[in-house]
């Protein structure tokens, strides 16, 4: 069977431009979570979050005209295209696997709220159309010269993840031998204002699996992976980060907003995952947990994890303590945090940290990177409402 | 304010902002339960608690700590109006 | 290489599962149901295009559009569990209960979903925006805010149908239906289940009909010559709208056959690709090599199709450039003198995500009645391309 290698690695973070920024933070469990800067946040109980700074947006376009995401995108897509050394011609027949939700909504509201200020149609309507979701693999296949199959999905906060999974189905399949595959998601009005009013946010930034945590951060962030045959990558002397054994992807189908109570669908994702991948779960050295830091998924996360892993059987952290939940963006960067904790055989830390849940028992390296080598590892993504994917890698 | 005047209110937050038909809302009492959890109620689940909490906070101008254990005021109509009630007289 | 097929060996995979459709359900313009009321709708042909009666369109270039019904829509939904569906939430879990009672499949880890949609729950944006506006952070809904996020619908019809299988969403152009159809087959030829719900959806709202119309994404673009559909006609000129939610179930042909399933059609082939192009335009600047769509068309043989749905809508943009890539690819079927264009269905059920799908529908049908193989093609402005060889049931 076709097995796939992960050549290259883009990512847009709240730490700056670069994967080498992203991994230098998480490692040293800086949290880059702080008071909004870029939108009103005058009146609401939560006012943090992670944003990505200004000249890292830029990196690579520096165009007003286009969304800040879809900027963001393109200096993530390109980093990971020239990490793996993609010719126009490998470019030419990549896939492009975009996972969004917010799209372009920062800017569509802004056009939005002034319509409603004036009371007619805007002349900002041009934002429109870069609103949806499918803008980012417009944009992003266009100006990188993607020219193989593109797909938008849309899977709330799994959405990265499923990213990944599909377009490893590409290549398994035969249909394509490489894929650019990732997520993207800018701060939008509408994610903090939604978030705030279901009262799922801290004040505070985030603490994933302590005792005392009252709820997530949002962040924003774009990642990129290229996907590619492991022979092929092999034959051209390709770049090696790792390889992508399994997905299992679920739905609770339980409610819109709360993950199943027993962790039902998680569970199944991860059993799923690890069937795919044909790895027992003992031989899974540490998880990269959806770990969003509500008392509600963290409690259920950490129960569906025993069942899966015996208790204390895995090192567990968890990404968002340090850059916020990146929404669609999530399943992408938290799968290149895992595929770089094997390969520096560091395991990134939770931060914020600072009493364990008693009902939590698994050691979530608190606050301090843990050195340990680890082989296999896994990483969780549980979007809202119950759309659980789980991946499965090796170390390159 | 009444508990009636209270209860008015809380049957139009039920179908503006809870999407209850104007049929069902008229329909309710003081005696109707509330939680999903209960037999012969109107069924609402966390997503709709937390709904009518930020409703009765917008229609009555009032500050609550959804941190607070409001299992008991969220009951039927009979104890949320009273909660209500209490509430606004204490501001 | 090319796409994944049912043929034995391909690739190297040893035998995938064949995929075959099941059932299929629809709340669209023109009807309400499942097999037989679709067929039927598809017979009659009539148009459901209409002036627009569900809000005004004063100020606007366009006034025409395929609309739902309230009253059709209305009967299919239960007031207690439904209570909290936004209106597009409603038209895709109607459907998906439509289709599984047609397909008489129940739910389980086994089943799952794929939505295709151009424009997702906009209304609902829009309505927790207003609120806002008008009245502050007080008047935020938490009710609301989970169907800003496009997976909204396939949330609900998952919940609905106790789909616990993997739901996957899709924002696409003009083609998000096909391309639901395409990645649902792929998902159970894959194993991530046995059985998918795969289907379309859009409804139509104030905001975005007019925004379309002042953009001039609409019949008449360019405000030039008659509103209406008339998909690669000479005097095309653009789109019309319609709305509705249109579902095949999609299920392993083995486990079909071992529960007794009527199979409609099977999908031996779902293939899609790519023609670079700048956003929103239906330019290449490039010809598509790499594309498995063109290289699966090279397969067929000559002659071969005979029936071909296309997504041309009236857009001229897509319309010229559908009957250009047919013309170049299956020369035999569309290059000669007198050739048809594909058939295009956006006449009768308005331009909206559930679209594709019915172009599926129509395709199975014909292909069980005619017992003969159907194309269903597809392009979008962007390049986003499909094809789908649906073939008469085994």
């Amino acid at each position: 069977m076709t097995r796939v290698v992960i050549s290259g690695l883009g990512v847009v973070s709240p730490y700056g431009a670069g994967t080498k920024a992203f991994w230098e933070g998480i490692a040293a469990g800086t949290c880059a979570i702080r008071p909004i800067t870029l939108i009103d946040t005058e009146g609401f109980r939560c006012r943090i979050a992670a944003e990505v700074p200004a000249e890292a947006v830029a990196a690579f376009d520096s165009s007003p005209r286009r969304s800040r995401a879809d900027r963001m995108a393109l200096a993530a897509a390109r980093e990971a295209i020239a990490d793996a050394h993609l010719s126009a011609e490998d470019r030419a027949g990549a896939a492009l696997l975009v996972a969004a939700v917010g799209g372009g909504m920062l800017e569509g509201e802004a056009w939005y709220w002034e319509e409603a200020r004036m009371g007619r149609p805007s002349p900002r309507i041009r934002a429109l159309r870069s609103i949806l979701p499918a803008s980012h693999a417009e944009t992003v296949g266009h100006r990188l010269g993607l020219g193989g199959p593109k797909e938008t999905i849309i899977m709330a906060c799994a959405s990265g993840a499923a990213a990944i999974a599909l377009g490893a189905d590409l290549i398994r399949s035969g249909v394509v031998p490489l894929a650019v595959v990732g997520g993207v998601d800018a701060l939008t009005r509408i994610c903090f204002m939604g978030f705030n009013a279901l009262k799922l946010l801290d004040t505070e930034p985030c603490r994933p699996f302590d005792r005392d945590r009252r709820g997530m951060s949002i962040g924003e962030a774009a990642a990129f992976l290229v996907l590619e045959d492991s022979e092929r990558c092999r034959a051209r002397g390709g770049p090696m980060y790792g390889e992508f054994l399994g997905a299992g992807m679920t739905t609770d189908a339980h409610h819109v907003t709360a993950p199943h109570p027993e962790g039902e669908g998680m569970i199944r994702a991860m059993t799923a995952a690890l069937n795919a991948a044909g790895v027992p779960a003992g031989d899974i050295g540490y998880v990269n947990a959806h770990g969003t830091g509500t008392p509600q998924n963290d409690r259920v996360e950490a129960s569906a994890l025993r069942r899966v892993f015996r208790e204390g059987g895995v090192l567990v952290s968890s990404t968002k303590s340090m850059v916020g939940h990146t929404m669609a963006a999530a399943g992408t960067i938290e799968a290149i945090a895992t595929l770089l904790a094997l390969q520096h055989s560091l395991i990134p830390p939770t931060a914020n940290l600072r009493q364990l849940d008693p009902d939590v028992p698994f050691d979530c390296v608190p606050g301090v990177a843990r050195p340990t080598p680890v082989e296999v590892g896994l990483s969780n993504s549980f979007g809202f409402g119950g759309q659980n994917v789980s991946l499965v890698f090796r170390k390159g | 304010m009444t508990q009636q005047d209270v209860l008015e209110k809380l049957k139009d937050i039920l179908v503006v902002r809870l999407r209850f038909s104007p049929q069902r809302a008229a329909e309710v009492t003081l005696e109707t339960t509330l939680p999903k959890t209960v037999e012969g109620s109107l069924g609402l689940d966390s997503l709709d608690i937390l709904e009518l909490l930020l409703g009765i906070e917008e229609e009555f101008k009032l500050v609550i700590d959804e941190r607070e254990d409001l299992t008991a005021e969220f009951f039927s109509l009979d104890s949320l109006s009273r909660y209500v009630l209490s509430k606004a007289g204490q501001k | 290489m090319s796409a994944w097929s049912s043929e034995k060996g391909e690739g190297g995979r040893g035998e995938r599962p064949r995929v075959v459709i099941t059932g299929m359900g629809s709340v669209n313009a023109c009807t309400v149901g499942g097999t037989e009321a679709v067929a039927a709708a598809l017979a009659r042909g009539r148009p459901a295009i209409a002036p627009v009666r569900a809000f005004a369109t004063d100020g606007c270039r366009s006034h025409l559009a395929a609309e739902v019904e309230a009253s059709m829509l209305s009967g299919l939904l239960n007031r207690e569990t439904d209570r909290r569906l936004s209106r597009v939430c409603q038209l895709a879990v109607a459907a998906c209960r439509l289709a599984a009672a047609d397909a008489r499949i129940s739910g389980g880890p086994e089943l799952g979903i794929v939505v295709g949609s151009e424009f997702g729950d906009l209304r609902s944006t829009e309505e927790f925006f207003s609120a806002f506006l008008r009245r502050g952070s007080a008047a935020l809904s938490p009710l609301i805010f989970p169907n800003t996020v496009m997976n909204t619908m396939a949330s609900a019809a998952a919940i609905a149908l106790d789909a616990r299988a993997a739901s996957v969403t899709i924002n696409q152009a003009t083609i998000a239906g096909d391309l639901a159809v395409v990645r649902a087959t792929a998902l159970v030829a894959e194993g991530y289940a046995t059985t998918m719900l795969a289907g379309g959806v859009d409804e139509l709202s104030p905001p975005l009909y007019r925004h379309l119309a002042a953009l001039g994404a609409l019949s008449p673009m360019q405000g030039e010559g008659a509103e209406g559909c008339r998909p690669y006609a000479p005097d095309h000129n653009g789109p019309v709208l319609g709305e509705g939610a249109t579902f095949v179930v999609l299920e392993e042909l083995e486990s079909a056959r071992a529960r007794g399933a009527t199979l409609h059609a099977e999908v031996t082939r779902g293939v899609w690709g790519n023609i670079p192009t700048a956003p929103h335009t239906a330019q290449p600047f490039r010809v598509d090599v790499h594309s498995p769509v063109r290289r699966f068309l090279a397969e067929l043989a000559p002659g071969l199709p005979t029936c071909c749905y296309g997504s041309g809508n009236g857009d001229p943009r897509v319309d010229d450039w559908e009957v250009a890539l047919l013309q170049r690819e299956l020369p035999e079927a569309f290059g000669r003198a007198g050739s048809r264009p594909p058939r295009s269905l956006a006449p009768q059920f308005g331009q909206h995500g559930g679209l594709g799908v019915l172009r599926v529908v129509a395709a199975a049908l014909d292909a069980a009645r005619e017992r003969r193989p159907v194309l269903v093609h597809g392009i979008a402005r962007g390049g986003c391309r499909t094809s789908l060889w649906i073939e008469p049931p085994p």
